[in-house]
């Protein structure tokens, strides 16, 4: 038997990304797998989930989760991780906030059923097939999974304690998030092991911004040749800069494509998108109504620039977390 | 059944609105309001948390335009407001559910009248889609 600390990656409703960033490290990711004693990662070793439910209830170190959560299975997986690691970390985007996927939330599940099996034009469903949790076949009973309302982040159904952001969070993060935790210097529970500043605050075009920013028009990215070395927003190109955490690395930035939000909002703020919405008001110049309607127009998906990787946790979808009701079997 | 009588939630500018009469005597005639210093310190935060805590209708009461003691707190607040419009509209909110109204009244004496217009035209548009909070409770209750 080894004294070594006990990890465990665990991926939900993710895209492997997240698994990936963290292959990114390397080869100090041998230093790291020296040190730990790595209990479960499905993408990458075979241990079998009944082998953690065998463990006693906190011998895992540092459970690391990334996905979102949206069926019973994500919820059911996350209650184990919980009970067995006296560490939680919500690594990514999806899991600190629902990320990119809970846009579905905009749609209940019955559309979504409705589209991708019947309506989407690539469908051919004649019988209309549609997946059940329990199906009956040659006298055997078969489950799958069953889906939730809608998308959730991972903190609405289990208890989280620490938040490292981003799609997915760079290398360099995660070896931090990591050392801290060999080295016992993780900040307080409920921490981002993030930077605290807002992207602007750490971004290489920060000084080439006016002090009054004055949108007079809207443009997509793809739209424009846009200056590589003038702040975005001062070219009237959105940027969740302003609302956005740092620690990315400007990675976005420095390919002259804007900041998308990925690292989620800032201490103490409730709803980056309201708060980003708050915020490129503030830069539009418009000369009366008619104006403002038309600059109001130009932005194209609103809600796909606001909350990106954020509706989960926004105020108003919050509202159907509730509903769902994850947590009620406890 | 009979119908459930629109919430309308009401912000509105001290410096315009009934700031020679007292809080109390506006607040024993209104409900859900809310004065306030400026309507440029409104924040979509406060609209949308209006409407997630069930307001059917939110209505901004500003000071005349040209005449906002901050200078131009009023047009940030109507920048906001047609922003907005936008992020209501993905969540079935009508625009109409949201008001923004310059003008000015010392004594506050219009502003019910002001309310029930927007109650009445919030009626005429019926419950709100993606409202869950009744539903919600009933599904509480029945567990």
């Amino acid at each position: 038997m080894t004294d070594k600390k006990k990890v465990a990656i665990l991926w939900l409703g993710s895209c492997g990304g997240c698994d990936e960033t963290i292959v990114d490290i390397n080869e100090l990711i041998l230093g790291v797998v020296n040190s730990v004693d790595l209990v479960l990662w499905p993408i990458a070793l075979d241990f079998k989930y009944h082998h953690i439910e065998k463990m006693a209830d906190g011998e895992i170190a540092l459970g690391i989760i990334n996905g979102h959560v949206r069926n019973s299975d994500h919820a059911e997986m996350a209650k184990l991780m919980r009970q067995k690691s006296q560490v939680i970390l919500a690594f990514g985007a999806c899991a600190c906030f629902g990320g990119t996927p809970g846009l579905a939330n905009l749609r209940s599940k019955e559309d979504i059923f409705r589209w991708v099996y019947q309506e989407a034009p690539t469908v051919i469903n004649p019988k209309g097939v549609c997946p059940q949790t329990t199906t009956r076949v040659d006298g055997k009973e078969l489950t799958l999974p069953e889906m939730f309302e809608s998308v959730h982040s991972l903190d609405h159904v289990i208890d989280v304690d620490y938040y490292l952001p981003g799609c997915p969070p760079p290398p360099y993060l995660v070896l931090k998030a990591i050392t801290a935790f060999l080295e016992n210097t993780l900040p307080a529970k409920g921490s981002s092991l993030a930077s605290h500043k807002a992207l602007c605050d750490t971004c290489p075009r920060n000084a080439s911004k006016p002090n009054k920013v004055a949108i007079t028009e809207i443009k997509r990215i793809h739209e424009v040749e846009a200056d590589p070395t003038k702040c975005f927003l001062s070219q009237g190109i959105i940027c969740m800069g302003p609302a956005t955490r740092s620690g990315c690395g400007e990675s976005c930035i420095n390919i002259n494509i804007p900041c998308r939000g990925c690292f989620g909002h800032i201490e103490l703020v409730a709803d980056s998108g309201a708060k980003f919405l708050s915020g490129l008001a503030s830069m539009i110049d418009a000369e009366d109504e008619a104006g403002l309607e038309k600059i109001s127009d130009q932005v194209r998906d609103t809600m796909g620039y606001l909350y990106r990787f954020s509706l989960p946790i926004s105020i108003m979808n919050q509202k159907r977390l509730q509903s769902d009701e994850v947590k009620s079997d406890d | 059944m009979k119908e459930k009588e629109p919430k309308i939630v009401c912000f509105s500018c001290r410096f315009s609105w009934g700031y020679l009469v007292s809080e109390e005597e506006i607040a024993a005639r209104l409900e859900n309001w809310i004065p306030i210093i400026c309507t440029g310190k409104i924040d979509p935060v406060h609209i949308l948390t209006a409407f997630r805590q069930g307001a059917d209708g939110v209505l901004i009461l500003g000071c005349p335009e040209g005449d906002c003691h901050y200078q131009d707190g009023n047009i940030e607040a109507r920048k906001r407001i047609t922003l907005l419009y936008n992020v209501l509209k993905s969540y079935g909110i009508e625009r109409e559910r949201l008001k923004l109204h310059l003008g000015a009244d010392p004594e506050g004496k219009t502003m019910p009248q002001l309310i029930k217009e927007m109650t009445d035209t919030v009626r005429k548009l019926g419950p709100r889609s993606g409202d869950t909070t009744t539903q919600k409770k009933s599904a509480t209750r029945t567990k």
